[in-house]
């Protein structure tokens, strides 16, 4: 291997570092109109009425966009895998989050488009706010998804929540010596890239469009625009991949499919940038997890069996929400192997703005959780937490929570690694340890039974 | 005001590829008449190195230096499909394309200079630009010459296209979960230990070290990887202490609209971190990598909490952990009311947060 491997500078390092790089904000075209949203002020408001009359009358706006002007107005990130959409590209009835755009302006500066969103004249009754996940399920809640309602309710097999189970639960708590309950709650952050959200929408001369833009996810973006516009995927042309940082929050495909539509109908480029306010305020953050863990354990230390049940809160719309708890309830037992599982997990609504990926999507929160209340349990048994973790982790044809044997996992050689590393003498029982299929003192009865036979269970 | 060492240990996983893959990728290959590389991938650089790592496959696997390779992911007329730069499916998912069509432009290649040096293919190898046959190095062929050959004497064009798909794990039975195949292209794991110094007058905690170790599958550019290491064990302490778009959540208000007001972590004070690599190849992988993008940020969070407890004795279990949280806390435990419940074989922390405390609508225990 000479190449494989090597310290290779990032092949478009020097660009970056020096400035000469072309961002989509570097891209400056004749004619060029610029693009402002009129965002929701209120978390929660029925739309009565929308005169964007007074914005068009504005010297300078080129073109005005409402919901009326979306082909497709609804069309969900995961359509393709069969969930249905929930939200409007622009509100029409409903804004549901304070923040969501309910029109965008393309005029000659961006001074003149913020001036002609001001001037849109909207008149909303406003209803009571759903924040907390907890109360999502309470008689007489406010409403937040006109999909969905509160909470996701159409998982495979008409299923409200999302499943995990595994084992004899009931049998593991009977047996258990200890039980140990925790809630862990983590928190939406932003992703906070450098490059804020922006496009630019070109409508070319022989009817395509070219849109040059952030997306992490060049293919993916251009259904969704094709998908909103009603086009083949030859009409338009994506143009980007060199990103001013993503970390999740450029899959939305947050600005291309509005910046087009104002390019096609005023027949001019159109370029829209959102402010740092903008995408602290109205981009998608990484989703709260409200997380409860139970775990059955033996004196000497064996995690028998955990109960969970996870609320995670999507915002008011489901984007990959669904994607990002399925992944989260595959995950629910970390490094370890806990043979008896009871997990449930829900997508609930919220007025706030919708949640989706994040670096570690479905995971870091999880992760977070799972690592305390290990670490609780550990010290409720009076045990090493070294010894704790190492008895439990996972080994070679183990099983995962939904029943794949684990093929190379790595649980005992980076925690031997962390120990040396920090300088913690472990036992030399705990040194001797392998990822290598649990035999002997390794594998007690109760986790006989979910071993794989013969790979992939 | 007293100053408390603590420290605590996380052990993570975490997938490469979507979740229940079939997520796929594709790429082409074309050589010019000199000899240079022109990869055309859909994959987007994000700043994760995508361009670098895959044109570093590309040069590895036909044979040719790294700065032969060009790489274009500019736009979707010319580059085919890949499903993104998320579920840190890039280097392993994409890569595996760029890795398939750079095999078959290294056979192309092979194959013509066969050709023009009247050897059988099979006989050849290729190695920095320059194919020679086997046993006998001094007779040799330039890459640039052989793909001169193609272009002006065969009149072929030298290219190659892969593609690569881990097909879809269904979900078989919804009421247990489980599904008919892997869900992941590849797992990787990690370590942390947190160092920290916990103010007990102030509630401020200042990371003072993280040591992680990270089993990775293979260092493909271990510069890079680095970069990802360390940036995500930034991110992670900013969720583990500071960063939160509702301060107040669940309630609505007081968020930070700019990066005055909204909290991530800053160069100054930024703790040491030190990384031990563990290289255990994939199966799948090109090369044997495995994703490292996301998880870089997961361990940190509850390894920095676990060392609050250690240095303070109380546990804050909602995040982040603000000066105002784990000041609550130590008051909570002054006043003898940070103590779990305990019930026969049962202890019950955190009831306070519980949705079964806090709602009414139905009863959650499981």
């Amino acid at each position: 291997m000479k190449v494989v491997g090597a310290r290779l500078p990032r092949y478009d390092g020097v660009g970056h570092v020096t400035g000469r790089t072309t961002y989509v904000d570097d891209v400056r075209l004749p004619g060029m109109l610029h693009a402002a949203a009129l965002r929701s002020p209120h978390h929660n408001a029925r739309i009565i009425d929308v005169d964007t009359g007074p914005a068009e009358a504005m010297a300078g706006v080129r073109a005005v966009i409402t919901h009326a002007d979306v082909p497709t107005l609804v069309y969900g990130h995961l359509s393709g895998a069969g969930i249905d959409g929930d939200e409007p590209l622009l509100a029409k009835d409903f804004v549901r989050y304070k923040g969501q755009p309910i029109a965008l302006v393309a005029a000659d500066s961006v001074q003149i488009a913020r001036a002609a969103c001001d001037a849109i004249v909207v008149d909303y009754e406003e209803l009571p706010t759903l924040l907390d996940v907890r109360l999502a399920f309470e008689d007489g809640a406010p409403v937040v998804n006109d999909r969905f309602g509160n909470w996701y309710k159409e998982f495979e097999g008409g299923l409200e929540a999302r499943q995990i189970r595994k084992g004899d639960i009931d049998r593991a708590f009977d047996d258990a010596d200890l039980i140990v309950e925790g809630v862990y709650r983590t928190q939406a952050v932003e992703q906070a890239p450098l490059e804020t959200q922006v496009c630019v929408a070109v409508p070319e001369p022989d009817g395509r469009l070219t849109i040059h833009t952030c997306t992490q996810a060049l293919y993916f973006s251009l259904g969704v625009v094709c998908a909103h516009l009603e086009l083949p995927m030859s009409k338009v042309k994506m143009v980007g991949g060199t990103v001013g940082g993503g970390f999740g929050g450029k899959v939305d495909t947050a600005s291309d499919t509005l910046a087009a539509l104002a390019a096609r109908k005023s027949g001019l480029p159109v370029k829209w940038r959102w402010t740092r306010e903008e995408e602290m305020l109205a981009s998608s953050t990484r989703g709260p997890w409200h997380m409860e863990i139970i775990d059955a354990v033996t004196s000497d230390g064996w995690i028998l069996g955990r109960k969970m049940l996870t609320l995670h809160d999507a915002g008011a719309y489901g984007r990959f929400s669904v994607y990002g708890l399925t992944k989260h309830s595959f995950h629910h037992t970390g490094a370890y192997t806990i043979p008896n599982l009871h997990f449930d997990g829900y997508v609930v609504f919220t007025n706030r703005i919708p949640t989706s990926a994040m670096r570690g999507y479905g995971v870091t929160g999880l992760s977070t959780a799972i690592e305390v209340h290990t670490e609780r349990v550990a010290n409720e048994l009076g045990m090493d937490p070294y010894e704790f973790r190492l008895k439990n982790a996972n080994r070679v044809n183990d099983t995962s929570p939904n029943r794949i044997a684990y093929e190379d996992p790595s649980t005992v050689e980076v925690l031997q690694s962390i120990a040396a590393a920090t300088g913690t003498e472990l036992d030399g029982s705990l040194r001797a340890m392998t990822r290598g299929e649990r035999t002997d003192d390794l594998l007690p009865d109760h986790l006989v039974g979910q071993i794989a036979q013969g790979g992939h269970g | 005001m007293t100053l408390h060492r603590g420290r605590g240990m996380s052990t993570i996983e975490y997938p490469t590829g979507m979740n229940q893959n079939g997520d796929p990728s594709q790429a082409w290959i074309k050589v010019k008449p000199d000899g240079r590389v022109d990869v055309f991938s859909g994959t987007a650089d994000i700043g994760n190195g995508s361009k670098t790592i895959q044109s570093q496959i590309v040069a590895e696997t036909i044979g040719v230096p790294y700065d032969w390779v060009t790489f274009d992911n500019s736009n979707t007329d010319s580059s085919p499909l890949c499903t993104g730069t998320f579920a840190s499916r890039a280097t392993f998912v994409a890569g595996n394309a760029v890795l398939k069509a750079a095999r078959e432009v290294r056979g192309r290649i092979l194959e013509i200079a066969g050709r023009e040096m009247e050897i059988d293919p099979g006989d050849l190898e290729l190695e920095d630009g320059s194919v020679s046959v086997v046993g006998t190095p001094a007779r040799s062929m330039g890459v640039d010459e052989v793909a001169g050959a193609a272009t002006f004497v065969h009149g072929e064009l030298l290219t190659g296209d892969g593609a690569h798909l881990n097909p879809a794990a269904e979900i078989i039975d919804p009421e247990t979960g489980e599904v008919d195949k892997p869900p992941h292209a590849a797992i990787s794991y990690a370590a942390c230990v947190a160092e920290v110094e916990v103010d007990d007058e102030t509630g401020v905690v200042r990371v003072v070290k993280l040591t992680q170790a990270y089993d990775i599958g293979r260092a493909m550019n271990p510069t890079l990887l680095e970069g990802q290491i360390d940036g995500g064990a930034v991110m992670g302490l900013g969720f583990g202490l500071l960063e939160d778009s509702y301060p107040y959540y669940p309630a609505n208000e007081h968020r930070g609209e700019s990066m005055n007001t909204y909290h991530v972590p800053g160069m100054e004070g930024l703790p040491a971190v030190e990384n031990v690599l563990i290289e255990n190849p994939s199966t799948g992988g090109p090369y044997g990598a495995k994703g490292i993008g996301e998880m870089a940020n997961n361990a940190q969070p509850a390894a920095i909490a676990i060392a609050i407890h250690d240095a303070v004795g109380v546990w804050v279990t909602e995040f982040p952990i603000t000066p105002e949280r784990l000041l609550a806390a130590l008051d909570r435990e002054a006043a003898g009311e940070d103590q779990p419940r305990r019930e026969g074989k049962r202890v019950i922390y955190d009831e306070h947060l519980s949705v079964n405390t806090v709602a009414t609508a139905k009863s959650w225990r499981p």
